[in-house]
């Protein structure tokens, strides 16, 4: 027995210094790897629709890449058709000019007419990437569905809060408004519901257009808007001044050397008249060579004589 | 779908888009401005500058800016008006105002004392400005229905209103009762009488105030 343990034990002593950790050679337990199946697990990683996204954002990339080019080329193309420098036609008036007179048209939609624009003008814009690769937003406003609606919302009303806190300032300073300083609305109206979907690249529905104008109003009433004059004039359309489109025409000198100004085709319902009115004038008033009471109504008559004072002889053709 | 919700209540309360009466302009075109006066006053305060911008609308027939031209008898003109005969409506209002001034003149060569004709007044146009201004309500009523019953609630009337129902009151007046008696004349008397705050005109305009009174217990279904 005794033998049979020290032989174990010899045994186990030989095992025990014999015993080298056993090499194992390090093999890789994974996948077989190669290039193609390496892309097919990253892809594999992405949703669709994130691949969606991406091969449209690539195609759209391309697509506005080859109108462009072609934009380019086509500019040169009307030069040399005009028969004239391609410099010249870098102007989008000249294009349009050119455009007019190879191709006249009178569609009434002048949308539907020919046009040669830059494509960024003919195509709608695309928003940039949204969200990265993982698919995780830029914006912290992405779920809402309009991120830069609100965001734009978000600006003014953090201006607006700027604007509060430095007023708080001045009255501790006991300073008041310089009111040569206050913001001029009158020339200018917020822009159309339209155009605010063209700048942020949404779609604002009618509502929101509303809410988008009352918040930016309260922007604007502030005694210190005019601190955030760029970001409100970003969103102010100017409007015509209603002189400058009304073409006054200039008086022009008689034989008797008086002024007189002729206004042709002045109409009402079917009626047609010219009339005349002369400068250094007597006050008569002469309707188709007759006095006044060329008019049996007394409101007709009564819409002519006030003219009377204004120093004029009033003469007015009429004609069915 | 929420965020929408809370923008509606808000703009329930500032519309900026209204079309207005199915007119034929844009709601941002504005009423001409046709008096000289007025004009003036404009630029002198400044406000012109607040309207250069803006397009206006043309100008109707019977607004001149002759110095005959009153706003208050334009108004009445259209409220006698019928089947469109502005001339006949126009002739009626001008018989009515010299009967006024034929009977005020009697009147006031009748009258034996300094201080009774002092008090007379003989301008017709002023007569039907004090007659519209003693015939308009301050309140009116309207039938609101609660529970099956319709009841007659007061609720307050814009200025526009009242002076139109003060008119519409004068001239259905006046085509009351003889027929045989042409408009101008029993208009002149009741034009009279209301610038004395007496009157049938009147009478009806109290009563209705006095109707308001009675029904002050409604006055809370107005709102619900």
């Amino acid at each position: 027995m005794f033998a049979k343990l020290k032989q174990s034990s010899q045994l186990f002593k030989l095992t025990y210094r014999t015993c080298q950790p056993i090499q194992i050679s390090s093999k890789n337990y994974g996948v077989v790897t190669s290039e193609k199946d390496d892309l097919f697990l990253r892809r594999d990683k992405t949703s669709k629709a994130m691949k969606a996204y991406i091969d449209r954002a690539q195609q759209h990339d391309e697509f506005m890449q080859k109108q462009r080019e072609e934009f380019e080329i086509g500019k040169r193309h009307l030069a040399n058709m005009m028969g004239e420098d391609a410099i010249l036609y870098e102007d989008q008036e000249k294009i349009d000019e050119a455009i007019q007179y190879l191709m006249p048209s009178a569609l009434y939609d002048k949308r539907a007419r020919p046009m040669m624009k830059p494509p960024e003008k003919v195509f709608p814009g695309r928003k940039a990437a949204e969200f990265d690769e993982t698919g995780r937003p830029y914006s912290f406003l992405f779920y809402t569905g309009k991120p830069n609606f609100f965001q734009l919302l978000y600006d003014a009303v953090e201006h607006l809060n700027a604007l509060n806190k430095f007023e708080d300032e001045m009255i501790r300073q006991q300073k008041t408004v310089d009111l040569a300083f206050k913001l001029e609305l009158t020339g200018s109206e917020w822009i159309s519901q339209n155009q605010l979907e063209l700048k942020l690249v949404e779609s604002i529905q009618p509502v929101e257009h509303r809410y988008f104008i009352n918040t930016m109003n309260r922007l604007a009433e502030h005694p210190y808007s005019y601190r955030v004059k760029e970001f409100i004039e970003q969103y102010r359309k100017p409007l015509m001044n209603q002189q400058i489109i009304f073409d006054i025409p200039k008086p022009q000198l008689d034989q008797d050397g008086r002024f007189f100004i002729t206004v042709y085709e002045c109409l009402r319902k079917r009626a047609r008249g010219d009339v005349t009115v002369r400068s250094p004038g007597t006050g008569k008033i002469s309707i188709n060579g007759q006095p006044i009471t060329y008019f049996e109504n007394d409101q007709s008559r009564e819409q002519i004589s006030p003219q009377k004072k204004y120093n004029s002889h009033c003469s007015i053709k009429r004609y069915e | 779908m929420l965020l929408l919700k809370n923008i509606l209540q808000l703009t329930k309360f500032s519309p900026t888009i209204l079309i207005k009466n199915y007119s034929q302009y844009a709601p941002h075109y504005i009423d001409p401005i046709f008096k000289k006066q007025e004009q003036d006053n404009l630029i002198q305060s400044g406000e012109v500058s607040k309207i250069a911008f803006l397009p206006i609308k043309a100008a109707r027939n019977n607004d001149t800016s002759s110095v005959f031209h009153d706003h208050r008898v334009s108004r009445m003109v259209n409220y006698i008006m019928k089947g469109g005969r502005k001339d006949l409506a126009r002739k009626l209002m001008s018989e009515t105002f010299e009967r006024i001034k034929r009977i005020q003149i009697e009147r006031y060569h009748k009258s034996k004392t300094d201080e009774e004709r002092s008090k007379l007044i003989l301008n017709p146009v002023q007569i039907l400005h004090m007659a519209i201004e003693n015939c308009r309500p301050v309140l009116m009523v309207t039938p609101i229905r609660r529970g099956g019953v319709k009841y007659q609630v007061p609720v307050p009337i814009s200025e526009k209103s009242s002076y139109y129902r003060a008119c519409k009151w004068l001239v259905e007046a006046s085509r009351e009762h003889d027929r045989k008696t042409h408009l101008p004349e029993k208009m002149a008397f009741e034009l009279l009488d209301a610038s004395n705050n007496t009157g049938r005109v009147v009478k009806r305009k109290q009563d209705l105030h006095r109707l308001c009174e009675a029904n002050r217990a409604y006055a809370h279904y107005r709102w619900n």
